[in-house]
């Protein structure tokens, strides 16, 4: 089985294909669009989803959990139906949490929520598809049995703690840029999800040598 | 039985520890002040009998035309106050260590003051704290000391009540003039006879008010027809705000109002009527090198004043006075300074127009800004017989100025008394046997120089002027400063009582441990932590001006987390359940409702920059439907149709759960009646059916405790008895509570109870056993309480209150009558209606083990759940009460924290007390 394969430095390398797909799209909107995230967040936001999409959803359809029954192709596409699905359910949490609603602002929530759904909602789904019993594990870490598992549940976690974190320098009456919706939303996401993935190559070898050390 | 009385004895203890608290804290930081309503007339000296004047002694001048207490010593008066003027961009550089690049910059002032050192002259003017634009321009209208709560006639307007001088040139006949910041306009919205007010609040603009003022001084300088004339410059205060003092803004600003000044001058020195005119250069508080002011710094508060006449005097004033602080100016000349106080600005500028000195002012005629007026050293003051032989020009300036004081020390003594006679909180005796002892003496000395022919007349002003300083310095220390003792002693019993708190909590936990099984203990304690870091971050947030300004959302959000924690933990353990995703729909709701208010808010508050345009642009919606009738009719229609469902949900609800046949009878029949009453009154104005709400909501409330005593109520099990007993007592409240809330009273209600509703049945998550407490139930109650009081409207600042609300039912005002009706609009929603029904977070209907459980565990349970509530407000107010003490040099101390400490503590002492009510009522 590949499964038994992923060990911390596979992860890694996953993580950082991924940062490095978020760090492609900021320069190409800096460089070819000269857009930054606080002059117009909807058109770097667009293009940081653009070019995070492909990345993700081909690296964690090759991670899927069942490798017998689910082709690739399967995989990337339930990845893409999780991408609109993970969007709408980021979308309507943060407008629960108090995220502005008003007919200027959907551009960038829609292509906010997209890339949050990127760093939550699709990986999970390319890995696991439907199947209830491992989404509910991901979410409870009651049995970390799977390295993967850490995978998707570490940055996942990380990025929306990062977002929620991140929404508390807006009422602030600094008047600076950043301060709108959904930019340090968005500065946060990133962070949370950019250390969730530093993090997770550390879990995932703690828990191999206490594996290791049981089995001994 | 020992169970019971916990929790009544801790709620006690608890109440009275924060009375003390709440006692202490304010009586070291809120200073009062009592404004008085009355007014000085030209007549006062006459009918008092002022020992100052008999009759012969009155000028001759003084006959119908100009009736004043003293001869005006000037004809006109120009006034330019430049906002934010520090002291330093007035006087020379060499009177500081270092010059700095924006000092010498009003060059016209220093070259005035250098080339005619007799006729004109450069104060350090010392303010007053809260040095914020609008308190200053009170206090040098008034001379007074304004404080956070001047108790008047009026809460929300601006307008000034009180004497000022401004009122006595009215009352005078006077033309006024004012151009500039449209404070002015606020505070006297009668008073001018022309005005061209600008917007202030606009900190980024920094030139529009003063191009306005600069457009229009110079025209009225060349005409004849007005008296005081007033120019507000803002630029400088603005460009402080946003570049700070050592920024090219700044320089640039002062230079433009220097070439403003230069100009206003050159006109003086040439025009024929403005020859006998004062020109009063003058901030109304400084600035911080950031460009910040508020508080009582010596850069905030030190301030300066210029003063010149074009005409220039008999000789030369520095001969009268102490030598003062020189240095050289730009020209290599000298150019002397001295200080004053602007306390003393309003009697003096009274003074020098000859009008009545205001009632309230507590200030002294200045003697050196006095003595600039060429007037004040004419001999027309004194009867001739006084000087029998031609003195000096000294000599009579001295005796003019030793007669205005007296008038000045007889008026700051009937202010003094009839103060002391009225006011809520008076000055300390022995301060006022002193201060009468010093008048006395001084007013006997006066009566006898006058009769002997011997005139000493600088003890007589030297006593005079140790009477009105001395009693400047008591009023100062009654009205200006905080007592830091009383606010950390205050401070200390908050934390102690929150100590006290936490003690009786844990006791009652471990106590309740025991009566359980302890296999769920350690979860329960994690919930614990959860709840009290929601309540940490909420409390730390009050650090903020911001966040308490935007505390309903904050509030918002943090439910908003629990809620969506609580999704995650269902998922975790099973599915969603209904009442999970309607909680998300009703907190996107409460969130609309916060936002409306505080766009509100916005509109009122100058802090608050909140777009409310960006959320709200749904202006498009009704032009979809127009020429529909439902649109139009929809708002009409909504709230009696919820109304509808609310009677028929509380009254079915009410059968099913209360069991005496007896009670549900008379509290469906009340509700019932209740209900369609207000409907009533929607319907048709009537303002006899708020009375009869108001009344059936007393008497019910009044039944309940009276049953519940006879023993009527305590039929059944112990879960059901208390269910009921909630239920009765809410449905006695609620009709009174609705009514007052308005047309948004029946969807705020029906909001609140399906909130409710839902945190009750998403309780626990079958982790727990069902009757025993869950603290994120508890502070999931407590937040969407805070939720609920932004919603309905309010906010904590006292134009937040919905005045409208007091006179439902009732068209003439009686204050306690109304005051209560405020009350219960404005904590009816957020504290009465929660803290009872609390007891619905133990007794939740249908549950298979709530049944036969044990009587005191229930009771356990219920005390905790009081207790818990008690401490989240606890702990929350506490650390306002900090974030007040910390901020209050802050520049929004009497704006915002002062306002939010008020509702805060007053939101405590009523949780408490209703903590207590519950508890005799429930237990």
């Amino acid at each position: 089985m590949r499964k038994a394969e992923i060990g911390a430095t596979t992860a890694l390398a996953v993580h950082s294909l991924c940062a490095a797909g978020l760090a492609t799209g900021y320069w190409l909107s800096h460089s070819l669009y000269s857009s930054s995230l606080i002059t117009d967040p909807a058109p770097t936001l667009r293009i940081l989803t653009v070019c995070e999409a492909p990345v993700v959803i081909l690296l964690f359809s090759w991670l899927r959990r069942d490798h017998d029954r689910c082709s690739f192709i399967k995989a990337v596409a339930r990845g893409l139906i999780g991408l609109p699905i993970g969007a709408l359910i980021n979308a309507f949490g943060a407008i629960v949490l108090g995220a502005p609603v008003g007919l200027k602002f959907w551009p960038a929530t829609i292509y906010w929520s997209m890339l949050l759904s990127l760093f939550t909602f699709v990986p999970a789904a390319c890995v696991f598809g439907a199947s209830k019993l491992d989404w509910q594990q991901i979410l409870s870490y009651s049995k970390p049995s799977n390295i993967v598992d850490y995978m998707l549940s570490v940055p996942a976690h990380g990025a929306i703690i990062g977002a929620w974190l991140g929404a508390w320098p807006m009422p602030l009456d600094w008047e600076r840029p950043w301060q709108e919706w959904p930019i340090c939303v968005t500065y946060g996401a990133i962070a949370g999800h950019l250390i969730g993935m530093l993090f997770s190559p550390v879990l995932i070898f703690l828990h191999r040598r206490h594996i290791r050390t049981k089995t001994e | 039985m020992r169970m019971r009385m916990r929790l009544k004895a801790a709620a006690a203890v608890v109440l009275c520890l924060h009375c003390l608290g709440v006692y202490l804290f304010t009586r070291g930081f809120l200073l009062t002040r009592t404004e008085l309503s009355a007014f000085s007339l030209p007549s006062d000296l006459l009918q008092a009998q002022a020992p100052c004047c008999s009759e012969s002694d009155l000028p001759s001048t003084t006959d119908q035309d100009l009736p004043g207490w003293t001869p005006p010593t000037v004809d006109r008066v120009l006034i330019l106050i430049v906002d934010a003027l520090r002291f330093d961009f007035v006087a020379p550089s060499s009177l500081f260590e270092t010059k700095q690049k924006w000092m010498d910059r009003l060059s016209s002032l220093q070259h005035l003051a250098s080339t005619h050192p007799s006729s004109s002259r450069i104060f350090k003017a010392i303010a007053d704290p809260p040095t914020t634009s609008l308190q200053r321009l009170k206090a040098l209208t008034t001379g007074g000391l304004p404080t956070f709560i001047d108790v008047g006639n009026s809460f929300a307007a601006p307008a000034i009540h009180e004497d000022n001088w401004i009122h006595q040139l009215l009352h005078t006949g006077r033309r006024l003039v004012m151009m500039g910041d449209d404070t002015w306009t606020q505070l006297f919205p009668h008073h001018f006879n022309h005005s061209y007010p600008y917007p202030s609040f606009n900190v980024k603009d920094l030139h529009t008010v003063d191009n306005g003022v600069a457009h229009h001084l110079v025209p009225w300088l060349h005409r004849q027809d007005w008296d005081v004339l007033i120019g507000h410059f803002l630029g400088v205060d603005h460009a402080g705000h946003i570049f700070g003092v050592d920024s090219q803004p700044m320089v640039q600003k002062l230079e433009q109002i220097n070439a403003i000044l230069q100009n206003v001058t050159d006109i003086m020195n040439s025009q024929k009527h403005l020859e006998n005119t004062m020109l009063i250069v003058m901030g109304d508080h400084a600035q911080t090198l950031n460009g910040d002011h508020g508080g009582g710094t010596s850069e905030e508060v030190e301030t300066c004043l210029f003063a010149w006449m074009p005409r220039s005097l008999p000789s030369s004033i520095s001969s009268i006075f102490h030598p003062s602080t020189c240095g050289l100016g730009l020209n290599g000349k000298n150019i002397c300074t001295s200080t004053m106080q602007q306390l003393d600005f309003a009697v003096s500028i009274s003074a020098l127009l000859g009008i009545p000195f205001p009632f309230g002012s507590i200030g002294r005629v200045n003697p050196e800004l006095y003595a600039l007026s060429p007037g004040s050293w004419d001999r027309q003051w004194l009867p001739a017989s006084f000087y029998e032989d031609p003195s000096s020009d000294l000599k009579t300036w001295k005796n003019n100025y030793a007669h205005v004081l007296c008038i000045n020390s007889w008026q700051v003594k009937r202010y003094i008394d009839s103060y002391s006679a009225t006011s809520v909180m008076g000055f300390p005796s022995d301060d006022l046997h002193y201060i009468t002892k010093l008048y006395n003496e001084a007013q006997s000395r006066w009566s006898d120089s006058k009769n002997s022919s011997c005139k000493p007349e600088n003890d007589t002003i030297d006593e005079f002027s140790d009477f009105l300083l001395s009693f400047a310095t008591l009023a100062r220390s009654a009205w200006t400063e905080f007592d830091l003792k009383l606010m950390g002693v205050g401070l200390g019993i908050f934390i102690i009582s929150i100590m006290f708190h936490l003690f009786v909590f844990e006791r009652v936990h471990s106590l309740s441990n025991v009566y359980d099984n302890k296999t769920q203990k350690s979860s329960n304690h994690l919930q614990i932590y959860v709840a009290f870091l929601l309540v940490a971050v909420r409390a730390v947030s009050f650090l903020s001006n911001s966040y308490i300004l935007a505390e309903g959302r904050v509030a918002n959000f943090l439910l908003a987390t629990t809620a969506i924690g609580s999704i995650r933990s269902s998922l975790v353990y099973g599915k969603i359940k209904k009442h999970d995703l309607v909680f998300l729909i009703l907190i996107i709701l409460i969130r609309f409702g916060i936002e409306k208010g505080m766009s509100k808010q916005a509109a009122t508050n100058p802090f608050l920059n909140y777009d409310s345009g960006s959320d709200f642009d749904l202006k498009w919606l009704p032009s979809l439907f127009e020429g529909h009738d439902f649109v139009t009719l929809l708002p009409e229609i909504s709230p009696m149709i919820i109304l509808f469902l609310l009677s028929f949900l509380s009254c079915k609800y009410i059968t099913c759960t209360v069991h005496s046949r007896y009670i549900k009878w008379v509290v469906t029949v009340g509700t019932m009646l209740s209900y369609s009453f207000i409907a009533t009154f929607w319907l048709s104005e009537r303002s006899f059916a708020p009375k009869m709400v108001y009344v059936i909501g007393l008497s019910l409330f009044v039944l309940n405790f009276v049953l519940r005593y006879l023993g009527i109520l305590e039929k059944g099990e112990t879960v059901q008895r208390l269910r009921s007993l909630a239920l009765v007592m809410v449905s006695a409240w609620s009709p009174t509570i609705l009514i007052l809330l308005g047309k948004q009273g029946p969807f705020v209600v029906l909001v609140c109870s399906i909130a409710g509703w839902s945190i009750i049945s998403s309780k626990n998550k079958g982790l727990l056993d069902d009757c025993k407490m869950d603290p994120i139930s508890v502070m999931q109650w407590s937040l969407l309480a805070i939720c609920l009081f932004y919603q309905t409207g309010h906010w904590c600042t006292f134009d937040g209150l919905r005045y409208g609300a007091a006179f439902i039912g009732f068209d003439e005002f009686k204050v306690v009558r109304q005051a209560i009706l405020l009350f219960v609009d404005t904590f009816g929603i957020s504290h009465i209606l929660p803290i009872f029904s609390l007891p619905f977070l133990v007794t939740i209907p249908n549950s298979s083990s709530s049944k036969g459980r044990d009587k005191t565990v229930i009771f356990l349970n219920l005390t905790q759940v009081y207790l818990l509530y008690g401490l989240i407000t606890a702990i929350t107010t506490t650390f306002t009460v900090l974030c007040v003490a910390i901020q209050r040099r802050h520049l929004m101390v009497w704006g915002l924290f002062a306002p939010k400490y008020v509702f805060d503590a007053i939101g405590l002492l009523l949780t408490d007390v209703l903590i207590c009510v519950s508890a005799l009522y429930y237990c």
